[in-house]
């Protein structure tokens, strides 16, 4: 295994702000990892994926201690746009980040300020609108599009650009819940398939917490928690914080206070859960 | 309103939509100017004529009477204003010679409006985007164009909520004179003012992290290539031109209200 994120001793301030947004974060990411960040808002999580891609400080100032390297890059001293052909971020609100008035010319966007030939950009612009499942999309305008298919053509758009990491900060905090779930199997897909490393911003944790085995947990700026969703969700750290934890695990807390206990791993999903109850039943 | 209704882009194929922007926007400058150039009757209604066959090519029949019928207002004002002026400067009299004056230059702003409507009407903002790069126009400039025009029914959504939040709170819009209701406005622009300004960081953003700037000559996806549509069209302008400078140096042209009344000839 070889580390593609790695953040030592990170501390970052907006200009203007007294109080540190990233207060002292150390973190270690793995070529491949699927990493869930959750917390409550206000945390530092969308700070910390501003950093990953030099977002911060190039593009918001501040200050900024403590060592960033992303893809064998020290980020600080990379402009963003070389960091983009490494980190591919998609944002919250996917009407702010789709500006052509055609989706495959969005998904180009990217390659065209690489100043890339038209033959390859063709090439990977069908691949990444194919990979994303919106390849019919492909001529019509983003604004009149669903928001879920937006938010897909916010992720073609960056996968285009052939990355290494994709760090997607609460992609699906504007859409529905089956709309959501779509984003998540696209999102697993490239992580299984095509060896994407996804780093995740979610409160959803409902519906992604059964794609990861490392999960962190970050309040006031700190990570809180990190490790397997299977631990921490259980712990009652994570309750205190405010996470929002997934109906089933909670369940099978109460079930488990009460004298109820089937000796398994913890159930991250409904299905997972489900299953263990019907064993338990059928004893 | 149905006068900017004439203007924006309803997606179809057809031989005029087909057609490469840079080619028809040099027609419509040449009509532009053929217009300007000659102040007769005549010459303004043929070129009304001529830019029929291009509507109903284009499959725009309806969109088209429609932005007319908008322009109709202007048109009428324009009219007004022209008689009322020559007949107080003439002590009040009016001649045939007059009115057709009147009517010419009515007539000239109606050929105006047509072929940019026309033009708008077969032209999407994409393809006119793409021209503005492929005509060496810098690129900030041609994305700026093109993002305003993705973001008009963006903010036009968002006014619309902020307006239904504001009124649920209780302001009243059409209440009040005319100043008291432009200040009423106040509360609906300052928010979606400062949301278009947020907005604007969060586009920013995605920007820079899709390589923007990168290198100095971007590429393009697609390429504009002139077709034979466009050759034809450049021919018909060329044509139209020539024809134009000829008759402007070289005939003079009859009056309408001469041609109506056979005494005079």
């Amino acid at each position: 295994m070889m580390a593609i994120i790695e953040l030592c001793d990170l501390v970052y301030t907006y200009p203007g702000v007294s109080k540190p947004s990233i207060d002292g974060v150390s973190l270690t990411i793995e070529k491949g990892e699927f990493v869930l960040i959750t917390g409550p808002s206000g945390c530092g999580k969308t700070s910390l994926c501003r950093t990953f891609n030099g977002l911060i400080p190039h593009f918001y100032q501040g200050e900024l201690k403590g060592q960033v390297t992303v893809a064998g890059q020290n980020v600080t001293g990379k402009q963003t746009f070389d960091m983009a052909k490494h980190v591919g971020l998609v944002f919250q609100n996917p009407e702010n980040q789709l500006f052509a008035l055609s989706v495959e010319k969005d998904v180009a966007f990217g390659l065209e300020n690489l100043g890339m030939s038209r033959e390859e950009m063709r090439k990977r612009v069908d691949w990444a609108l194919n990979l994303a499942g919106i390849y019919d999309l492909r001529e019509r305008s983003p604004h009149e599009v669903s928001g879920g298919q937006q938010q897909r053509i916010a992720i073609a758009s960056v996968l285009a650009m052939q990355p290494e990491i994709i760090v997607l900060d609460e992609p699906t905090s504007f859409l529905d819940p089956l709309s959501a779930e779509k984003i998540f199997d696209v999102i697993y897909k490239l992580n299984q398939e095509q060896g994407i490393t996804v780093v995740l911003v979610e409160h959803r944790l409902d519906l992604t917490a059964k794609y990861t085995n490392h999960l962190i947990v970050m309040d006031k700026g700190k990570i809180c928690l990190e490790g397997n969703p299977r631990d921490i969700l259980c712990n009652e750290e994570t309750s205190r914080i405010g996470v929002g934890i997934p109906k089933a695990t909670l369940l099978y807390k109460k079930l488990k206070t009460n004298g109820f206990s089937v000796n398994k791993q913890t159930p991250l999903s409904s299905d997972e859960l489900a299953d263990q109850l019907l064993e338990a039943l059928n004893k | 309103m149905s006068f900017f209704d004439g203007l924006k882009f309803r997606k179809v194929s057809s031989p005029i939509h087909n057609l490469d922007p840079r080619i028809k926007f040099i027609y419509v400058i040449a009509i532009f100017i053929i217009a300007i150039v000659f102040p007769q009757m005549l010459p303004l209604i043929i070129l009304f004529l001529i830019q029929l066959p291009f509507v109903v090519l284009a499959k725009i029949k309806k969109q088209w009477i429609r932005s007319l019928r908008g322009a109709a207002f202007f048109a009428g004002f324009i009219f007004i204003i022209n008689i009322l002026t020559t007949f107080f400067y003439n002590d009040f009299t009016l001649t045939a010679l007059n009115v057709e004056n009147a009517l010419a230059m009515t007539m000239r702003f109606v050929v105006l409006f047509e072929s940019f409507s026309i033009f708008f009407l077969t032209t999407s903002s994409d393809h006119l985007g793409l021209a503005f790069e492929q005509s060496h126009v810098p690129y900030e400039f041609a994305f700026a164009f093109t993002t305003a025009v993705r973001f008009v029914p963006v903010l036009a959504e968002e006014a619309q909520t902020i307006m239904d939040a504001q009124k649920a709170r209780g302001l009243e819009l059409e209440k009040g004179n005319l100043l008291k209701r432009i200040r009423n406005y106040i509360p609906i622009l300052i928010p979606l003012i400062v949301s278009a300004i947020r907005r604007s960081l969060e586009l920013a953003e995605a920007m820079e992290s899709r390589a923007w700037g990168a290198v100095k000559k971007r590429t393009n996806l697609y390429l504009l290539r002139l077709h034979k549509g466009d050759y034809i069209l450049l021919g018909i302008t060329i044509l139209l031109m020539v024809v134009a400078i000829y008759v402007s140096f070289f005939v003079s042209i009859p009056l309408i209200s001469d041609l109506l009344n056979p005494s005079v000839l």
